[in-house]
């Protein structure tokens, strides 16, 4: 395993008296595309948001390509990149606007900001749609351009919340394969998901996470043990079915 | 129906008392000015009796009060979250039975209560004799479900309006005419009232046309049965229960296409403009540049700086149209200019909502802090300078004393650096999440943070009102200088002190924020516009 661009020690996060993440530990190799996976409501957005700086944690310590982001903020942002999971943008800028506004706000001469705009909205298939208001975008041409507000500064740490969530196939491949091209230079990227067959697809490492805690973590072979990730994780997880008897009445041949 | 809905805010009202202290308390002390208010009008009702236009004046109250139920909601309230026809739209319900549970519904809660029992003073106040009193029962009745049926038409008509991104954009411009409505009711009548210049008198014969709506209907008939004329005062009943029938039918008509209409967004809009503008200046500049085309693309940012100006207009309103002239109001209209300048804008992260994270995520220091604010307060300055000092010199000029319209000015200069600088200060200390609710086409604070819009409200107003009593002071000092060395020195000296306020408060509110930007973040997240 080469040097870690994550890691992660006794992360704890609680609202209320509910904990939503219970002390999780995560090392994440340079130049790796992994996957946080885990059931709705187990602790991956917290995690991420604490990871990124959004959320301040109750305990724990986050390093990110050396930088420890809560003793060293600015160091820390300026190595990463986000895509929360609403992927909300400025509504009322165009699509090429908010990416050369994104690249401004790092700190990009304007010119050089308009350029990497140009290039990514190219390669994310909206230059046809550059100079629509983002209020305009569906679904996935928001994710789309979240991506390129992350990479406009060519972080070499990319952090995604549930990013092909609502995305069309088409788009969601656009995706992938920048993420892939991403990490084949060296960059890291972490990403939350519950599809579990894109994980196995894209990912060379991959945590589980229920319940706040890590249930298991390595390369995706290692975690998945010769199963499905899909079977693994439910393994790993447990099946939350309760018993169905109950439901005598669902079904057509009911009434 | 009925049952399952009232039922269903009762839940909801409740849900929400338990959800947190805050809202707990937002229900305590609007329950407790609803009594107030019920207290009030039932009082200011039965005060009329011995009145000889004591029917022209409860006309007119009648009156204010389906106004009131008509602009409330767009106002300040939105709609109930139980009476929104698109969370009905998934079950299988008849019409019919709907809109008698979406009534049922709106007449549950404290306001609704209230107002039947403040507007039961005519029994006092109008009503005779037990026919009087019986009439006069079922006229309140009608008269609240004529405003309940009016107010759910509207706002159920905007509702459908409010689906797509356009009309969501014109809606806000409604937003303006109806704001100056409102604030010439509560400013404006007040004070003529207390100057002598509105009495009981001025209503004679101001309901010739009045008494033919529905709430001078509802009057009249009081009267009619209170003179013996019980059948006149049945036919006027019966034209309400008409109207209200009328109405009824078009909110059905409303209802069933709203809930058939799906959410739609009418085309998209190109933009033409390059590239974003202030390329030169570094973070300030992108942030001054993302700044500048919302205050042109925002339909929201528009209206506030519409109702900066009306807040102006309002205040010297009784001065303009009054027979006496006050000019040093217009010095007043400057002050409530500057400070509702700054505090309309005093929560950034709750206005540009879940995007903020994207500039947080670059706003690493104290420094980059600093950039942020100054690049805000850039553009609010660029609009707000030339809108309140050319405002006042129009007032001063409607009140014929052009002079004071140069003091007037320069404390607006010295106000808005009060009003930018607090409003960067309560944009860290008073950050609070918004929301839009289904009704209502410009974004309020999320449930529960009302005490946080009016604590940004008042401690604008205040400090910009401490901030400019140096000006004022300096004003009144040098009123004998010739006005070619007193105004440039007092336009000077205020502009000068206006931007050092402006300065400490980014200041001070980038040191605030370096701490707090996580949370100022978790304040973004929970923003729905």
């Amino acid at each position: 395993m080469g040097e870690p661009a994550i890691e992660v020690q006794g992360l704890r996060k609680s609202f209320d008296k509910k904990e939503a993440v219970a002390g999780i530990d995560l090392e994440i190799a340079a130049g790796s595309l992994a996957g946080l996976v885990g059931p709705n409501g187990a602790g991956k957005t917290t995690s991420l948001s604490m990871m990124t700086g959004l959320l301040r944690p109750d305990a724990g310590r986050i390093v990110i390509n050396g930088h420890d982001v809560w003793a060293d903020p600015v160091a820390a942002k300026a190595v990463i990149g986000v895509v929360t999971a609403e992927a909300r943008l400025f509504e009322r800028l165009s699509g090429e606007e908010v990416l050369e506004y994104a690249g401004r706000l790092r700190g990009l001469p304007a010119v050089e900001a308009r350029s990497r705009a140009a290039q990514l909205l190219d390669v994310l298939d909206l230059t046809a749609d550059a100079k629509r208001l983002v209020a305009d975008y569906s679904t996935g041409m928001r994710k789309k351009a979240a991506l390129g507000c992350a990479l406009i500064h060519n972080p070499p740490v990319l952090f995604l919340d549930e990013p092909l969530e609502g995305v069309d196939p088409i788009s969601a491949d656009v995706i992938r394969r920048l993420l892939a091209r991403l990490v084949s230079t060296g960059s890291t990227v972490l990403f939350s998901s519950h599809v579990m067959e894109l994980v196995q697809q894209v990912c060379d490492h991959v945590s589980v996470i229920d319940k706040g805690k890590i249930l298991a973590t390595g390369t995706t072979d290692e975690v998945r043990g010769g199963k499905t990730l899909q079977q693994a994780f439910i393994d790993l997880v447990g099946p939350r079915a309760k018993d169905e008897e109950g439901l005598s009445w669902l079904g057509s041949s009911s009434n | 129906m009925a049952r399952l809905l009232v039922e269903l805010k009762l839940r909801l009202v409740a849900n929400a008392l338990r959800s947190s202290t805050a809202a707990r308390v937002s229900f305590i002390l609007s329950t407790t000015f609803a009594v107030l208010v019920a207290i009030g009008i039932f009082w200011l009702l039965a005060q009329l009796r011995p009145l000889s236009a004591s029917v022209d004046l409860t006309t007119v109250i009648f009156s204010i009060f389906a106004i009131g139920w008509l602009i409330g909601p767009i106002l300040a309230f939105g709609l109930d979250g139980t009476l929104d026809p698109a969370t009905m739209a998934l079950y299988p319900l008849r019409t019919r039975p709907l809109v008698i549970g979406l009534l049922a519904a709106s007449a549950a809660g404290a306001w609704p209560v209230a107002n039947v029992l403040g507007l039961l003073g005519v029994t006092i106040g109008l009503a005779h004799g037990a026919l009087g009193v019986l009439v006069a029962l079922l006229a309140v009745v009608l008269q609240v479900l004529f405003c309940i049926v009016l107010a759910r038409f509207v706002i159920t008509s905007m509702a459908r309006l409010l689906r797509s991104r356009r009309g969501k954009d014109l809606a806000v411009f409604l937003f303006v005419p109806v704001f100056a409505i409102f604030e010439f009711l509560i400013q404006v009548i007040p004070r003529a009232v207390s100057s002598g210049s509105l009495s009981p008198s001025s209503f004679a014969g101001v309901d010739s046309w009045l008494r033919w709506l529905p709430p001078g209907l509802a009057a009249h008939a009081i009267q009619d049965a209170s003179t013996g004329h019980l059948a006149d005062a049945m036919a006027r009943l019966g034209l309400v229960v008409a109207v209200i029938i009328v109405l009824g039918v078009l909110w059905v008509r409303s209802l069933q296409r709203a809930l058939v209409t799906t959410d739609t967004t009418t085309g998209s809009s190109r933009v033409h403009n390059a590239a974003l503008p202030l390329a030169r200046f570094g973070l300030r500049g992108a942030v001054a540049a993302r700044f500048w085309r919302y205050q042109s693309r925002d339909p929201a940012s528009l209206a506030y700086w519409a109702i900066v100006v009306v807040i102006m207009f309002v205040c010297s309103a009784s001065t303009i149209v009054g027979p006496d002239k006050h000019p040093a109001v217009v010095v007043a209209s400057a002050v409530f200019g500057a400070a509702f300048a700054g505090s309309l804008h005093a929560n950034p992260v709750g206005l540009t909502g879940p995007a903020f994270v994207l500039e947080a995520t670059a706003l690493t220091g104290r420094r980059q802090l600093r950039s942020y604010f100054a690049g805000q307060d850039f553009v609010f300055g660029a609009i707000a300078i030339p809108l309140v000092v050319g405002v006042s010199f129009a007032l001063a000029a409607l009140v014929k004393d052009p002079k004071e319209g140069f003091v007037a000015a320069a404390v607006g200069l010295a106000g808005l650096g009060a009003a930018l600088a607090m409003s960067n200060i309560f944009s860290v200390a008073l950050a609070y999440p918004m929301q839009k609710r289904a009704g209502s086409p410009l974004p309020q604070q999320a449930q529960g943070f009302g005490g946080y819009t009016v604590g940004v409200q008042f401690g604008t107003l205040a400090s910009v009102a401490v901030a400019v009593i140096p000006v004022i002071i300096l004003g009144n000092l040098t009123s004998n200088v010739s006005p070619a060395v007193r105004l440039p020195v007092l336009f000077g000296c205020a502009a000068a002190y206006g931007f050092g306020l402006v300065w400490l408060g980014v200041r001070a509110a980038a040191i605030a924020a370096e701490g707090k930007l996580p949370e100022l973040c978790q304040v973004a997240m929970r923003t729905s516009l």
